[in-house]
Parts: C-alpha cells; structure tokens; sequence
C-alpha cells in the first residue's frame, strides 16, 4: 500500500511534465529533448530566487515564464536555423546546462530553510507542499481541458498533422509553434520547480532523462487505452487518461523494482526495456494501418 | 476580364539541365476553366506551383487581379486560391475528424478564436455535406483516416468550395481513382464550377478528358506552351492533332 501511495503522489507531481511531453510529442508531433534542460531551469530559477528572498509566488511563476522562454528558444533554432526539432532540442539543451548553471551560480542549491510552496495556502509544512501540487496539477488540466477544446486547441492539432496544409490556409503557422513549445516547457519548468520544492534542493544534473520518461509515460498510458479509441478520435479523457495511467504505472513500476531490490543503478536500463518494448508497439501498429 | 495574368516566365532548378518552364506568356480570364496538358515531366505541376506561390519564378511575374503573386499576403492569396493535388494529403488533416476539417478550412475567413465548438456547426456542415456525399453527414465525428477514397475526395471538393475561391487549381486530382470514379468526379467537378462559376485549371495528361471538358486548352511539353485553342476553336480538336502538335 505504501509503495501505491508514494508512486501515486509521485505521479502527481510529474503528471505536468507528462502533460509538457503530451503538448510536444503528440499535439505537435515533435521530439523535444529540450525538457531535460528547461526542468532543471524551473528549479534553478526557483531555488535562486527563493534565496534571494523573492516572494514564493513570484519564484514559482518566474520558473514557468523561463521555461516558456526556453520553449520559444528552441522554436527559434527549428525556424531561423531551419534545423529539426529533435536536433534543436539536443542543441538547446547543451545550451541550457550553461544557461541553469549561471542562474544557479553553484552545482545545487538547498530549499531547507527557505519558505516553501505550501505557505502559499498557508501550511508551510510537507502537507501544504503537496496539497498546492495537487492545486496546481487540477489548475493545469481544466486550463488545458478548456485550451484543447477550443478553435486554437485544433489548430494546434492542425499543426501536428499537417503543417503545410495549414500554412496554404492562410495560418503563420511559426505562431502555433512558438505557442506549443513555449506552453510545454512552462510545464515542465513547473515541474522542476515542484520537485525543487519536494526534494529539498534544486541540482544541475536533476533533469537527467526526464524527456525520456515523460515520451515513456505517454506512450505507456496510449497503448494501454488504445482499445478505447474510436477511429483515432481525439477525447479529452482518453487523451489525459492515458498521461495520468502512463505516469502512474511508470512510477509503480520504479517503486516495485525498488521494492524487489533492483538496484537504482539498473532502474533506467530496466525502463528503458519496457519503453522499446511498448514504443515497438506503437511502430508496429503504424506499419498495418498503412500497409 | 483578366484575372490572372503570366509574363514571359521561366522556372529554372539548381542543378537541373534545362529550365522547367519558359517562355510562357497567359492569361487567364474569368469564368474559364482551363485543361492543361501535358505529359510527364512537360512542367503543368510546376505551372500550378507558380500560380499558388508554391515556387517563385526565375525570371517574369504573375499578375493575379493587377497585383504581382508575390506581394499579396499568404492569408489573402488563401482565400483567393485553392489548390487539390492528388495527394489528399495535401489537402486534408488525416488525423482529425470530417467536422474538425470542416471548422478548420473554415478558418480561411475566420480569425482563430478560444471559441468552443458549437451544436448548429456541426448540423450547418452536416446540411452542406450532404450536397455531396450522401455518407458524409452520418461521418462528421469519424476520422478522415477511416474514409474511403471516394469519401476523401467529396470532402476535398466540398472544403474547396465551402467559400468558394477566385481561382481552383486541380493537379490531376483524380489520377488516384479509378477511370470510371474519376471520369464521373471530373464531370461533376464541372458541372459544380459552372453552376457557381468558379475559374479553374485542370491538369491531365488524359487526351480524353483534355477535349471533352474546359473552355480553354492549354498544352505543354518540355516546359513549353505547344498548343492554345479557346473556345470553338477547342472543340474542333481532334485527338490526334493535339498528340501531333504537342509530340506527346
């Protein structure tokens, strides 16, 4: 039961980047590795300026606004440079491991004795922090629930399926681009920001793979809800059902192999197993739908 | 009246061995639908490229409505042209449903808003679709993916003219079907652009389609003009002067 719990709150606080991730990997059809950069800068951005004094709310909208920045920047590298996604998200991360050390200015910071997100509702305990996670997580899914279903919401779809198509329909489609990628690396800089405040610290190697669990958490809850897809019709409970049941069995799975005495060391290698196995499928599916 | 009008133009690719297209001078009136053709590789497609701004020209401009091509803003030109290829792709979301393509080729004359999609939309298009196919209004929440080719191609005709545009262009957009499908889709195509009188050019390199549909004929080979003949002078034409004049 313990290890249910600890997986489940886990899951809550990185349900936002499982979110970031579904905005880039599926609405936009993009790779962006960008994630494992802008995560660490939501927490450096957080943790320095918790330290500087900063008000908690302003440290914490701060952190998301830098992850949107760093979300527009990789956008710019994609149109300016004419470079793709997946090699701008590998270029803009090597850059912002510069960029959160010098917003750091040390390899990690310490939240200990700094007023905590919880304050913000008024318990500055543990308790308080993981009740304004869940605040924020349920703000981002009505926020998101609202966007999707709008006219904006499938031009941003649009934009995935067909970029040029929606270019000849009169769309500077660069807008949407911008918009998608600036929205999904606020998230994760929340995120990391979240988890700063959790785990006590903010530290320059704490993103380290955190692209490939979000892709891996998705892409879990997609292929287990896979039966409930009508056509491939878009359904905003299929959609966000599948992050919430992806995000929730990678952190049981994490939190059993522990329980088992895997070795920590061996947790990524034994994911990434589980990852091909299911991204295979994916592959797999594809290749009869259009053959 | 002119609408469009093409100056000595030549389209010349990096890397190529002769240009693609030159030395064409056109002008295309209102209310004309013209058939250009052409073999493989005469250059139709890249003339259908020029015209939606697809390609720039090398040397020479095109006048659409008085303005040169390429100073009106893409948003403008979108709602003026219309291009459908034969790859639908080009010209449907597949991945989204027959009323989600609906509201977005609806965005051509729409400023994108954080409106919700309403109820009357979805009937509105359930109403027009009908005109064209008698499946599709049963289809409004089903993907694009799931139709059949027939489907896909009644949508593409009706998004095109849902507003219909100053201009269609239709790259061969019936080489995909079958003869007798794509025979019964271009003789409906012209019955639908007569009715609302909209200008088009039709690209094929089917003689028979070339002579029995269209007012104007426009024949290329080797990026070259080989034929015009308008109007009566097209419907004396006979399969074989086109193919000895045009070295098909």
């Amino acid at each position: 039961m313990d290890i249910i719990l600890t997986a489940l709150s886990q899951s809550m606080l990185f349900l936002p980047l499982a979110l970031g991730i579904y905005i880039s990997y599926v609405i936009l059809q993009a790779t962006d590795l960008t994630v494992d950069g802008s995560f660490v800068l939501g927490a450096a951005i957080f943790a320095r300026l918790l330290t500087a004094n900063v008000p908690v709310y302003w440290a914490f909208l701060a952190a998301g606004l830098g992850g949107a920045l760093a979300g527009i920047g990789v956008s710019l590298i994609q149109y300016k440079g004419r470079i793709n996604s997946l090699l701008a998200g590998i270029l803009a991360l090597f850059m912002l491991y510069s960029i959160n050390f010098d917003v750091m200015g040390r390899p990690n910071i310490s939240l200990f004795n700094s007023p905590s997100l919880g304050s913000f509702l008024g318990m500055n305990d543990m308790n308080g922090n993981w009740i304004f996670v869940g605040v924020v997580v349920l703000l981002i899914l009505i926020i998101l629930s609202l966007l999707l279903t709008t006219r904006f919401g499938l031009v941003l779809r649009a934009f995935g399926d067909q970029q040029q198509l929606l270019k000849r329909l009169g769309h500077q489609i660069e807008w949407y681009r911008f918009f998608g990628f600036a929205l999904s690396n606020f998230l994760v800089a929340w995120c990391g920001a979240m988890t700063a405040e959790i785990n006590g610290y903010a530290d320059l190697g704490m993103g380290f793979g955190m692209a490939l669990t979000g892709i891996g958490t998705v892409v879990i809850g997609r292929q287990i809800l896979k039966p409930f897809y009508k056509q491939h019709h878009f359904h905003l409970l299929l959609e966000f059902g599948g992050c919430i049941i992806g995000v929730c069995l990678y952190f049981i799975a994490i939190n059993e192999f522990l329980a088992w005495g895997v070795n920590p060391v061996n947790l990524k290698l034994l994911l990434g197993l589980i990852l091909i196995f299911f991204l295979s499928l994916t592959t797999k599916k594809k290749q009869g739908f259009s053959a | 009246m002119k609408m469009c009008v093409i100056d000595n133009i030549e389209l010349i690719f990096p890397m190529a061995d002769r240009p693609i297209l030159r030395n064409i001078n056109y002008s295309i009136e209102y209310g004309d639908r013209i058939i250009l053709l052409g073999g493989n590789g005469s250059g139709k497609s890249s003339l259908l490229k020029l015209l939606n701004r697809t390609y720039q020209p090398t040397t020479g401009k095109i006048y659409l409505e008085n303005k040169e091509l390429r100073t009106i803003p893409l948003h403008v030109l979108s709602q003026k042209i219309v291009t459908v290829t034969q790859d639908l792709r080009d010209s449907l979301f597949f991945s989204l449903t027959v009323l989600e393509n609906c509201l977005l080729w609806e965005t051509r004359f729409q400023k994108i808003s954080f409106q919700i999609q309403k109820h009357q939309e979805k009937v509105f298009f359930q109403d027009y679709l009908a005109g064209f196919h008698g499946q599709l209004p049963k289809k409004m929440d089903v993907c694009v993916a799931a139709l059949s080719g027939g489907e896909r191609q009644s949508l593409v005709l009706a998004l095109c003219l849902l507003h219909p545009p100053e201009l269609l262009l239709l790259d061969e957009h019936t080489s995909a079907l079958d003869p007798k499908i794509a025979a019964n889709l271009i003789k409906y195509t012209e019955r639908l652009l007569e009715e609302k009188n909209i200008t088009c050019v039709l690209t094929t390199h089917n003689l028979e389609i070339a002579l029995k549909y269209g007012n104007r004929l426009l024949a290329l080979a080797e990026g070259q003009i080989r034929l015009q003949a308008d109007g009566p002078e097209k419907s004396f034409l006979t399969q074989e002067e086109v193919l000895e004049r045009c070295y098909l």
